[in-house]
């Protein structure tokens, strides 16, 4: 009896070794492939480029950030795949640049938007999906279904032309600090997606509610137990999640501009995104993110009429050699 | 011969009515009609090809529209291009249908439910960005003009009956896939992949298998669409499209082959007909999809098969025959795996 459990034991060891062997392995190629990627683009541009492209796709790795982190919190708890994220990001955009033509408040429309944005996300739990919870399927399909209806009603409310959003003075022009230039609105989108990830981060760590929040993840049958209304849990981290979206549809529409269809565009990246970093996995959102946005900003500059390519070339690879993802769990 | 039941000869019955109509339809009707019947017949076969993976595998894919989206250039690029005959045409478009369905199938293996959708979508929208970018090949937004149907289909009723003809084969072709040991063990994915490992298949295999099938024929349908419009363009291969496909699918009754052809012909009555006074019609297709996956996940076919059982139950119990079962019964959208996450 107890030479089984000694072998149970030695065999769950030896495992765990070949899974860290594995991890280590594989983080080494990883930053190998990295290191190698990094030396080619020097060689094909000047260090000066390279650093403007590489906030040019750390920029856009922080709106995919703010974007991703929403649909990453939704899915881990609740297994909701929300697809009408991007729908979200889209109209929260279009409602902040409808503020900030009527009141030149930036914060206000930033707010005003996302909390817009999250009363969409309140309906949409409570009285659409809450009748079909647990139903992955029927779940993901109703949300591409809302999100033709945000779309198309967002294209009839302020019509089909590139729409920026407006962005305050003295967030305009570049930032010059001697020899560096660079435009101040893009290294704003930058801090706050710090952060926004380090707000988050702390959340989600250091807080009884991110404590129920990582518990709900792993065993929502006992959180409920322990007498935690796992109900409104669910409904907090979707209007949270949706509440990020429309903060990303503002901020990013200050640079990346609103049109039609941009919904699905930025539904295709985050979900790239959640694809290469891990689904439900908070660090997996920011690597994702800086990933998809770094490989996105430099492939524009190298190899543009494949700048598509580039992005589904690493999903491809991750989904054989990882199908959870860079930081994902294992199932 | 075993002697049908009487489910089997009204089956057999309808089939017969509809191919009679479908035969009849260019003597009857305008043009524009069978035009739009020729697209509905196309729709028809692109959902079956969905429902093959959704209904029978359990895999429900966002990006199947890229697929045929693939084919559809092949031809285009092959005429507008290269200047190349029908038959190299079709050649390239099937070929490139294949490898696109092998790619994005061996991505996809791996995975199922919630993930599978993420990345057929993902997939779906790439072929869509890479038509946009790849000016010379796809003619970017512009397209591809310049595609011609051989002369012996170049009327519009001779490539009706020609739509028809390919659309009963591929159909008969599917229904054979379904009934055979493959379709059996492909439902036996769907119901549970770690009892099908345990009787020695290899669910991710048997998933490739399903997809390039599945691909197959989504290629032809893109190829009977681009001869039918004589023109492609990027909006063929977007996310719009494929999701119609699986509307269709689920509206009509998913894991059953009638299903997904009735929500196509519904679904292109509804866009080319009832919408065309009104301008928003991706906000109605939207309803349509969150009221169908609310309230109508079994489709119609589901609703007419419940029917149609209860109406044979109390013929039975009054006659007190034996009581005859339906076997194809469709399923349910909302189907899970029994298997524990």
């Amino acid at each position: 009896m107890a030479e089984a459990v000694t072998e149970e034991i030695s065999r769950e060891a030896i495992i765990r070794a070949e899974q860290r062997r594995r991890r280590l392995l594989f983080t080494v190629t990883g930053l190998l492939v990295f290191a190698l990627l990094v030396w080619w683009i020097l060689g094909k541009m000047s260090l000066k480029s390279f650093w403007l492209q590489a906030l040019n796709g750390l920029s856009f790795g922080a709106v995919l950030f703010f974007l991703a982190s929403g649909f990453t919190l939704i899915f881990g708890l609740m297994r909701i795949t929300n697809l009408a994220h991007g729908g979200f990001y889209l109209v929260g955009g279009y409602m902040g640049f409808s503020v900030m033509s009527w009141t030149g408040n930036f914060a206000l429309a930033l707010f005003a938007a996302a909390l817009g944005i999250t009363v969409v996300g309140l309906f949409t739990e409570r009285v659409l999906l809450r009748p079909i919870r647990g139903l992955e399927k029927p779940e993901v399909l109703l949300t591409i279904g809302l999100t033709f209806v945000l779309g198309d009603l967002s294209l009839a409310v302020w019509g089909g032309d590139p729409t920026p959003v407006p962005v305050p003075g003295f967030l305009q022009g570049p930032l010059r600090i001697g020899d560096f230039v660079y435009p101040r609105y893009r290294l704003f989108v930058l801090a706050c997606a710090v952060v926004v990830a380090v707000v988050l981060f702390y959340i989600e760590r250091r807080t009884r509610l991110g404590a129920i929040v990582r518990a709900g993840v792993d065993d929502r049958e006992t959180v409920a137990a322990l007498g935690i209304n796992i109900k409104a849990v669910f409904t907090g981290v979707f209007m949270f999640g949706a509440f990020l979206a429309g903060f990303a549809g503002v901020i990013g529409g200050g640079f990346l501009t609103l049109l039609p269809g941009q919904d699905f565009e930025i539904l295709l990246f985050g979900l790239v995104v959640v694809i290469l970093g891990g689904l439900g996995s908070l660090p997996g959102a920011v690597l994702g993110a800086v990933l998809v946005g770094l490989i996105d900003s430099f492939a524009k500059a190298l190899v543009p009429e494949l700048s598509f390519f580039t992005l589904f070339a690493p999903m491809a690879l991750i989904l054989v050699l990882r199908p959870q993802g860079l930081l994902g769990k294992e199932e | 011969m075993r002697r049908l039941s009487l489910t089997g000869r009204v089956k057999l019955g309808l089939l017969v009515a509809a191919i009679g109509f479908g035969v009849a339809a260019p003597y009857i009707f305008s043009s524009f009609i069978v035009g739009l019947l020729s697209l509905a017949l196309i729709a028809g076969l692109f959902a079956m090809s969905i429902d093959l993976l959704a209904g029978y595998a359990g895999l429900v894919t966002l990006g199947q529209a890229g697929i045929s989206a693939v084919a559809s250039y092949g031809v285009g690029y092959m005429a507008n291009k290269v200047g190349a005959g029908v038959p190299a045409q079709i050649l390239v478009a099937i070929t490139a249908g294949l490898v696109a369905s092998a790619v994005f199938a061996a991505m996809a293996m791996r995975t199922d439910g919630v993930y599978f959708i993420m990345i057929t979508l993902a997939q779906g929208m790439i072929v869509w960005g890479l038509s946009i970018r790849l000016y010379q090949i796809t003619g970017a937004e512009n397209g591809l003009t310049g595609i011609e149907r051989p002369s012996f289909i170049s009327e519009y009723w001779q490539y009706y009956y020609f739509v028809m003809a390919v659309v009963l084969i591929c159909s008969f072709l599917l229904f054979i896939a379904v009934r055979s040991p493959f379709g059996a063990s492909t439902k036996g994915i769907r119901e549970s992949e770690s009892r099908m490992r345990m009787l020695g298949y290899n669910p991710a295999l048997q998933k490739f298998y399903v997809f390039m099938i599945s691909g197959f024929f989504a290629s032809i349908a893109g190829i009977l669409f681009v001869y039918l419009n004589e023109f492609i363009s990027p909006s063929a291969a977007y996310i719009s499209a494929s999701a119609i496909g699986v509307l269709e699918a689920i509206l009509g009754g998913i894991g059953t082959l009638i299903g997904p052809m009735i929500g196509a012909f519904i679904i292109v009555y509804i866009q080319n007909i009832v919408s065309t006074n009104l301008e928003r019609w991706p906000t109605l297709m939207g309803l349509i999809f969150i009221v169908v996956v609310l309230f109508a996940r079994k489709g119609i076919v589901g609703a007419i098969s419940a029917g149609w059982q209860r109406w044979l139950d109390s013929r039975e119990s009054r006659s007190g025959g034996p009581v005859e079962d339906l076997d194809d019964l469709p399923d349910d959208l909302a189907f899970e795996s029994s298997e524990p996450r």
